[in-house]
């Protein structure tokens, strides 16, 4: 939303400088994202005033001699088929920029300059498209000799000599109220702390003058919770409005980043961005005609399912039972809110209007915006809830800005049940308490008041009612959150509370001491999505059947939830062998979702956590698994954990995705890893397809760890053995695995610490000499 | 091999049955290029599964059980030169080591959550439009993976709410990892990392909650700052505010320029309620504030998109 400061001047007194104001705003109201300084927009043009206009023949040319407002005349040839004698006009003086073109790379700079190789043109004449006030090329624009003289800066005229506030709608969504300039002013107001209450003259009340009563009109409301209040004012036409000079109003609209259309469009427009309430306007003629009746009867329901709609874009939409439509009798002419219907279009043979003033659902708003794509001003101000309290004020403000054209002929306002804010009472006490001020009771009444709450006092209790648009105050925080945000939080000073000491979170200190053991391993901690594509589950081998599938993602590469970790840095080994890097290590502890892993008590999914490690190497020789098993079970022993690497003898099938974290791995080069008796992960070599599938080079290993169960194993910490150790080495030959001698050497040297030295095979030899060393307390 | 042989040879003369069609009715022509379709799909999957296995019958078993190859060396971690810890983990340690001395326990968030964590418990009114702002992922059970750490508010609050009954307070610092549906450029992910608050007690106030933040970033960012708030809009906090820190000169600030660090506010009486936590007698407070922002202003990093990457280039500048 943009708001233009000097328009917000004409409603509130500014004592402060325009750096304050957006400061307080900021602080107090609203995030800015940003201000658009058009200080020296309009600089250098001119009212003016056509004293002679000469056709130059066989052009569609004008020579004019033009008053700026100096002793002399200036030559200047105009375009323009409506140029004539006597109008007062904008000119761009030689030197000045187009507007319309001052935020563009290169800027258009007018000068001095010969037409037609004769005729002299200063500076020119410009129209509303060069003035940035809209898209009209049709001519220049006139201005009203009523408003202005030759000479004077057209930026005096219109105040346009400006800054233009880009507020964040989304630090609105409470405050539907401040997406009109007068909810906006009123909060500035007492952001200020101007005395007294704040005021608008366009929504106070004034005679609107007696209706005529001879265009029939009627309104009903099926049910009060899709439309809270319905105003409805025939309108019947009784002059010409004449859309002959420059307004202040196109001004606004422009630097709203709207665009001026015709009189009756500019007049709902100007009201929405004034008021907050969007109005719309329907042909009463054609209205009444689409349902072959005599008098016009609005009728506000939800739509049929099926129901079909042409709306003002040309867009036939199939409507839903959720959309709210307005209809005339059984007819639907306009999606309620959101946007009017084609057979109900304002044209230039409108002779009767019937003005909409209403309030719907923000809810039924909300999914009919989705449903059908309408991202309007209108429907951005409804789906944040606008009270009833000022639609009928509001149409009639709009009959009084289109009097000159239109008399009134009906007033209809059904409001069936009038919105009654209700009462909130609380202590001087309480507000101070939570915001941690001393704020005293009359500063807080004054604040309250200055945006037209009402505050009864007794003694220290405060009652305090909220004015009819701000249905959102309900309770006492509320109003402290009024106080804390008018009166300033920075003006709250920051103080510490005492605290105690901490419990361990023992999984987070886990994760930290493993980084970093890892990384003094020479492996390089990474960070990947939980989403993965289909496409890599069938890389590494793993069914999708177990994963939870996202509906709405991004794109096919983040479509499932991850089930482990090891696939993704698969993946992330390939970027990086791809740089090249010759080794690497690469691990991520992170959680993992399986669907068979079903709820938890809070019934959401069990999660687990995981750590997951992949080493590639691009010139590495010999079986990679053991630096794999390396990696692991040097990390274990620093966690005090000792473990087993057995061979894999149960089935991993990928169609029950039993044991996902194991599917990729090469049941002859990978081990389970156990600790007493229990598997806690896998360790090993990768399947060739998954290798070829991922593009990686042959000396590749990881392993995949359970690591709620390294938690608990964790924890039983075995004290190491001190003292002096009797050291041997001693060779067996054997044809049994490792595990199995090993098992004997231990049963030969019970309580000794035994690891291997090497393996010897000579070539030709069906033995193996294994060497151990044993280390015996 | 004879299997992948076989398949093959179907394959082949599954091609041949395609030039039938112009034999077959026109209206059938259809169904019967349908079926091919289906027949060839099915085949190619099988060769696709036989051609994989072939590959994995050529391996050689090892003795998983030693701890070194056959006539290999004894293998070796890497050297400690080459390890390197992720920028975002490590920072994610400082933050919440700060927190930890000002009294703060740690829980860390959930990845996948629901409605009731996300929204409901948070005092979102049902289909209310904030709940458009958090831009979520819905998997097909309709859970959600959070947009934000405050996914764990209720849990926190109802863990540690009998803390209160003995007369102590609920501290607590909520680190995890959140999601939004959004597009992704230099300055947005759609996975990062948030750090949540929550502070419960019979007296504290909107000074304290200020005062905490003040003190955290000053700590984070060893350095005295010039700290802003701005009010905000969050359901689940009543006030609600935006807190703001002047960026440091030693980081290539300006004077006035402030960057929007985090969200935070009193928390929402329903919010304490839903919690079993007695609103007139209690009070806290909440922030939640994302992690990757925290760090790219510390490094001067330009694009968030390098956290996930997993390239090595990176991750070794630190």
């Amino acid at each position: 939303m943009k708001i233009s400061l000097n328009w917000l001047k004409k409603y509130v007194d500014v004592k402060v400088s325009d750096e304050e104001l957006v400061r307080l705003i900021g602080a107090r109201l609203v995030e800015v994202e940003g201000v658009i300084d058009e200080s020296h927009k309009y600089d250098k043009i001119y009212v003016v005033r056509v004293e002679t206009a000469e056709k130059i023949p066989e052009t569609h040319l004008t020579l004019c001699q033009i008053d700026v407002g100096g002793e002399e005349l200036v030559q200047v040839v105009c375009g323009a088929p409506n140029v004539r004698e006597g109008m007062l006009a904008a000119w761009i003086a030689p030197g000045a920029t187009v507007p319309a073109s001052v935020h563009e790379d290169a800027p258009f700079v007018i000068g001095k300059r010969k037409m037609l190789g004769k005729y002299e043109s200063n500076g020119m004449l410009a129209g509303a498209d060069e003035l940035d006030f809209g898209d009209d090329h049709s001519g220049i624009v006139e201005i009203d000799p009523m408003i202005a003289e030759p000479g004077e800066l057209l930026a005096d005229v219109f105040g346009l000599d400006d800054s233009i506030l880009e507020i964040e709608n989304k630090s609105l969504t409470h405050r539907p109220d401040c997406f009109g300039l007068i909810g906006f002013a009123r909060e500035v107001h007492g952001i200020l702390g101007n005395e007294g209450k704040f005021s608008a003259p366009e929504l106070e009340e004034e005679i609107l003058g007696e209706a005529s009563h001879d265009l029939g009109l009627s309104v009903e409301i099926s049910d009060s919770r899709i439309c809270e209040r319905y105003t409805a004012i025939a309108l019947a036409k009784h002059g010409e409005i004449k859309k002959k000079y420059l307004t202040f109003i196109d001004t606004i609209l422009a630097k709203s980043g709207m665009r001026p259309v015709d009189p009756i469009v500019d007049a709902t427009n100007y009201l929405m961005l004034l008021t907050g309430q969007p109005l719309h306007a329907f042909d009463y003629d054609k209205f009444v005609a689409v349902s072959g009746g005599e008098a016009a009867k609005v009728v506000v329901r939800l739509a049929k399912e099926g129901e079909k709609l042409e709306l003002l874009d040309g867009r036939e939409v199939e409507l839903v039972g959720n959309d709210i439509v307005i209809c005339s009798g059984e007819v639907p002419v306009a999606l309620a809110g959101a946007m009017g219907g084609k057979s109900t279009e304002i044209d230039e043979m409108t002779r009767n209007v019937i003005l909409e003033s209403a309030t719907f659902s923000l809810y039924n708003l909300r999914k009919t915006q989705m449903k059908h794509g309408i991202f309007s001003e209108a429907i951005t101000r409804f789906t944040k809830g606008q009270a009833p309290n000022q639609t009928l004020l509001v149409a009639e403000a709009c009959a009084r800005m289109l009097k000159d054209g239109f008399r009134v002929a009906e007033v209809i306002d059904n409001y069936p049940q009038e919105t009654r804010v209700g009462e909130v009472k609380i202590l001087v006490s309480e507000i101070n308490g939570l915001l941690g001020t001393e704020y005293s009771k009359e500063l807080i009444v004054r604040t309250l008041e200055s945006v037209n709450f009402e505050v009864m006092a007794e003694g220290e209790i405060l009652r305090v009612s909220a004015p009819a648009w701000r249905t959102d105050i309900r309770i006492p925080e509320d109003v402290i959150e009024e106080v804390g945000r008018l009166l300033g939080y920075d003006n709250i000073v920051p103080t510490l509370p005492l605290h105690g000491t901490p419990n361990q979170n023992r999984m987070w200190e886990l994760k930290t001491q493993v980084r970093d053991i890892m990384s003094s391993f020479g492996a390089n901690e990474v960070l990947t999505y939980s989403f993965v594509s289909e496409k890599l589950f069938e890389k590494a081998g793993l069914s999708k059947k177990n994963a939870y599938r996202i509906v709405n993602s991004i794109s096919p590469e983040l479509q499932y939830v991850r089930q482990s970790i090891v696939p993704s840095l698969l993946d992330k080994a390939y970027v990086n062998q791809k740089i090249p890097y010759d080794q690497f290590a690469l691990f991520e502890i992170n959680k993992v979702y399986q669907k068979k892993w079903g709820m938890n008590e809070e019934n959401v999914p069990v999660e687990k956590m995981r750590m997951g490690f992949v080493l590639a190497e691009r010139k590495g020789v010999g079986a990679a698994y053991y630096k794999a098993r390396k990696f692991v079970d040097e990390l274990l022993r620093e966690l005090g954990i000792s473990a087993e690497y057995v061979s894999i003898t149960r089935e991993y099938d990928s169609s029950t995705s039993e044991y996902v974290l194991g599917m990729p791995f090469e049941k002859k080069r990978a081990a389970e890893i156990l600790v007493s008796g229990e598997r806690i992960g896998v360790v090993g070599e990768f399947k060739n397809s998954v290798r070829h599938n991922f593009k990686l080079a042959e000396y590749l290993a990881g392993f995949e760890l359970d690591f709620d169960r390294v938690l608990e194993l964790g924890r039983m910490k075995k004290v190491g053995k001190f003292g002096f150790k009797e050291k041997i080495d001693e060779t067996v030959t054997t044809m049994e695995s490792y595990a199995e001698t090993l098992e004997k050497m231990q049963a030969k040297y019970p309580e000794a610490e035994i690891s291997a030295v090497s393996i010897y095979q000579p070539e030709g030899a069906e033995a193996k000499n294994i060497t151990f060393h044993i280390e015996k307390s | 091999m004879e299997e992948l042989e076989k398949l093959k040879l179907e394959l082949k003369n599954l091609n041949f049955e395609y030039a039938k069609i112009k034999e077959i009715a026109p209206e059938k022509r259809g169904e019967f290029g349908r079926e091919l379709n289906a027949k060839k799909v099915a085949i190619l999957e099988k060769i696709k599964k036989a051609e994989e296995e072939l590959l994995n019958e050529e391996v050689e078993a090892i003795d998983v059980t030693a701890p070194v190859g056959v006539n290999e060396k004894l293998p070796e971690v890497y050297s400690v030169f080459q390890g390197t810890k992720h920028p975002l983990m490590t920072e994610l340690d400082k933050v919440t080591g700060i927190y930890q001395s000002m009294g703060f326990d740690v829980v860390e968030s959930r990845q996948l959550d629901d409605e009731y964590h996300m929204f409901d418990s948070l005092n979102f009114a049902k289909e209310h439009p904030a709940r458009d702002g958090y831009d979520t992922f819905r998997t097909e059970e309709g859970l959600i993976p959070p947009a934000h750490t405050s996914t764990m508010q209720h849990r926190v609050l109802k863990a540690y709410r009998d803390r209160l009954k003995e007369g102590g307070e609920i501290a607590v610092v909520v680190p995890g990892r959140v999601y939004r549906n959004e597009d992704v450029d230099a300055t947005h992910e759609h996975t990062f990392y948030q750090c949540e608050g929550v502070y419960v007690s019979k007296t504290c106030t909107m000074g304290d909650m200020l005062g905490i933040l003040r003190e955290f970033f000053e700590k984070y960012y060893e350095q005295k700052l010039n700290i802003r708030t701005q009010p905000g809009y969050f359901p689940f906090t009543e006030p609600s505010l935006e807190f703001l820190i002047e960026k440091p000169k030693t980081l290539g600030g300006k004077k006035g320029d402030f960057l929007e660090m985090l969200g935070c506010g009193m928390i929402h009486p329903n919010v304490l309620k839903m919690a079993g936590i007695d609103p007139e007698e209690y009070h806290g407070f909440a922030w939640g504030g994302g992690i990757d922002r925290l760090v790219m202003l510390k490094y001067g990093l330009g694009d968030v998109r390098y956290f996930e990457s997993g390239n090595l280039n990176f991750l070794k500048e630190f």
